[in-house]
């Protein structure tokens, strides 16, 4: 075996020949170009995957944007955005589209980053000059879009959670889910009058929406005299709550309440039935979204209960046949919290932009501030002043045995 | 009492999962001097190899392990042959943003491959568990426990007393001392990084079915299994599961008795302390002694 003198395993020489102990691949000796080269394909193909494609519009079409996370921890919810409003956009168009036109939706990516989100915001807002845009499901990516939107003048919808969005009082902004805190009071309700909690514990993300809904849910405690047992918090990225559970236990927890997302509420789900936590256990709507119950036993969800936005009434034909079609064409189920709002919401758009054109964004800001009693797949849809789309969430429950959501009981907003 | 052990059982058992992922850490580090910041992401395509095998094949426990540790095995010789060789002769810091840079990639990729979901690879003991003396012990959690001594003892044994791990401590003291003494670097690095994929794809295993397979996984393990690495001593076996036990029963214990809301803090401070004060960790090597 040849070896050159350069070659840094060189051991001796046997006869004219340089030998070395050395494994056969080390003769492959790839040159740092082609490296670099392989580098910047691979770069180039992934972010060739997560383009947006082509932009401009032409005459015979009406774009939208939509900026939502494609990429990083948020995709999960950013998918169910995504492939909801592409759904939306099949059918408007397979049923003539909009005013004759065409609709379509160029999506870009918000990342987990609130700049990102601007940014994206930005630049579909100057690539494209949409009559309308949508915006992801983080309120935080929300609060920190909503000067831009004020300034492009545009409607938006939206579907983070959080009152600090609405308290902006940005008069272009719709939102398409209940608000955070009509979930966490439901959650302390339920858990007061339902479970009868004398010491109920509170376990949140600790992050802006985990924060405001344990302080709302502390709030509406108070005022029914119910002294809590103890909160606890866990970062976005943890994986392991279980001393979190065990503390809350320990302080005299009679009920526990989870203020979660989707992958750490399964997370706790699963650790409180691994430790033996023998306590009625109420989460927000993360927990039992379907990507969260995919991840969890029917043995786990026992004595377990979910605030949700809404339960999908697959008795109802319309809300089957999209369901079933969406389940069909992303191989994943519909999401009530942050598939089937976005749904909605594209068909209330096109309905104002068949009213109103797409030339008068003001006008279309008013139509859709005046949609009442819109039916849904996932709502009903009724805008009041502050830009609140929808005014009720629902508790559920797994049926025995299974993972079948059941209702048992709904909460409206008070006027 | 009991309240407490069973803290410091949980505590251990999480310390072992960060344990596994520091081991990886120290055996690059031992052989090339290289801190690898696509650690956490090695672990994620362990995890993710697991479920392609155990949950999308529908193999069995033990061919499924067997094949994501070949596949771990390959991705170790790729990755080496592919980010680590051409870049070797680089100062070490230009080969430390590869390792960022690659972890990025892996992220990316693993994202287009297996999507944005969680899963939830079973687990051969799932079910099992045990109530003694009112502390409660899964089955899964002794043997991430048990298997974590074993690799320890078997790492620990394999660098310290055989002559390949003598030529991996070696290469990484002095590489041109080493290559003097006719020990092929190449090799030495080639087994260092198909170790670290190996002892990561083992750890992606183990953690799958406890914490679920997730894309974004790799980074807040990596993490605490880098401070554990700097509490036990970078460049020390033992010390890399001394720090992964330590840090484990700091947050169990930080979030029992002190504050949830502070408990990464704790952690974090606890490693800054070390570097101020004993930068060589418990039991690892001080940097200056390193050639």
């Amino acid at each position: 075996m040849k070896v050159p003198s350069e070659c840094p395993e060189f051991v001796g020489k046997k006869g004219e020949e340089t030998v070395s102990r050395y494994w056969p691949w080390e003769e492959i000796h790839l040159t740092r170009w082609f490296t670099i080269s392989g580098v910047f394909a691979v770069t180039f193909l992934l972010l060739s995957a997560c383009g947006s494609g082509g932009q401009g519009a032409s005459e015979d079409e009406i774009v939208i944007g939509a900026t939502v996370p494609m990429t990083g921890p948020l995709t999960l919810s950013g998918d169910q955005n995504r492939y909801a409003l592409q759904l939306a956009q099949e059918d408007i168009n397979a049923n003539g589209g909009i005013d004759g036109k065409n609709l379509r939706i160029v999506f870009e990516d918000t990342q987990d980053s609130n700049s990102a989100a601007v940014n994206a915001f930005n630049k579909l807002y100057l690539d494209l000059e949409p009559p309308f845009m949508f915006l992801s499901s983080y309120s935080t990516q929300n609060v920190a879009t909503s000067p831009e939107v004020a300034q492009a003048e545009i409607p938006v919808m939206y579907a983070g959670g959080s009152l600090a969005v609405t308290e902006l009082d940005n008069p272009w902004m719709f939102r398409i889910r209940p608000n955070d805190a009509l979930s966490a009071e439901a959650m302390a309700v339920f858990a007061v009058e339902d479970l009868n909690a004398e010491h109920p514990g509170i376990l949140y993300i600790q992050n802006e929406f985990g924060q405001n809904a344990a302080n709302v849910t502390k709030e509406v405690f108070k005022q029914k005299g119910v002294e809590i047992a103890g909160m606890e918090s866990y970062g976005a990225e943890d994986k392991d709550m279980s001393a979190q559970i065990r503390s809350l236990r320990n302080q005299g927890a009679d009920v526990l309440l989870g203020i979660v997302y989707p992958t750490d509420g399964a997370l706790i789900t699963k650790q409180i039935k691994d430790l033996n936590v023998d306590l009625p256990y109420v989460m927000s709507s993360g927990g039992f979204v379907p990507a969260a119950l995919e991840l969890v036993t029917p043995e786990e969800l026992e004595n377990t209960y979910g605030v949700l936005d809404t339960l999908l009434d697959t008795s109802r034909s319309e809300v089957a046949d999209v369901s079933k079609r969406f389940e069909k064409r992303f191989d994943t189920a519909l999401d009530p919290s942050y598939g089937a709002p976005y749904y909605d919401a594209m068909m209330i758009v096109a309905k104002g932009l068949e009213e109103v054109g797409t030339d008068d964004p003001e006008a279309l800001r008013d139509y859709i501030a005046n949609v009442q009693n819109y039916q849904g797949i996932a709502h009903v849809y009724t805008f009041d002043k502050n830009g609140e789309g929808v005014h009720a969430v629902t508790v559920v429950k797994a049926k025995p045995g299974t993972k079948e959501l059941e209702s048992v009981r709904t909460f409206l907003q008070p006027e | 009492m009991a309240q407490l052990v069973q803290t410091m059982v949980n505590g251990i058992s999480l310390g072992c999962v960060y344990a596994l992922v520091a081991l990886a850490f120290v055996i690059v580090y031992e052989a090339t001097g290289v801190v690898n910041f696509a650690t956490g992401q090695f672990v994620m395509v362990g995890a993710f190899l697991a479920v392609s095998t155990i949950v999308q094949a529908d193999m069995a426990f033990s061919t499924g392990y067997f094949v994501t540790l070949l596949g771990m095995l390959m991705f170790g010789l790729l990755f080496n042959m592919l980010i680590y060789r051409p870049l070797r002769k680089q100062p070490v810091i230009n080969i430390i943003i590869g390792t960022l840079f690659v972890s990025v990639i892996l992220q990316n990729s693993a994202l287009l491959i297996w999507g944005s979901g969680a899963v939830r690879p079973p687990s051969p003991l799932s079910g099992q568990e045990f109530i003694i003396a009112g502390v409660n012990f899964t089955a899964h959690s002794i043997l991430v426990i048990g298997v974590t001594v074993l690799l320890m003892a078997g790492l620990y044994l394999f660098l310290y007393r055989s002559s390949l791990g003598g030529q991996m401590r070696a290469v990484a003291q002095d590489p041109e001392a080493a290559r003097l003494m006719g020990i092929s670097a190449s090799r030495v690095f080639m087994l260092a990084w198909t170790i670290a994929a190996l002892l990561t794809g083992v750890a992606g295993i183990l953690l799958g079915p406890v914490w679920f397979a997730d894309v974004n996984m790799g980074d807040p393990l990596a993490l605490k299994a880098f401070a554990a690495t700097i509490i036990g001593g970078f460049g020390s076996v033992p010390g890399a599961v001394l720090g992964g036990v330590f840090v484990g029963l700091a947050e169990a214990l930080g979030i029992s008795y002190i504050s949830s809301a502070y408990k990464d803090a704790l952690i974090f401070m606890l490693m800054i302390l070390f570097l101020l004060f004993r930068p060589q960790g418990i039991l690892g090597e001080k940097i200056r002694e390193r050639a």
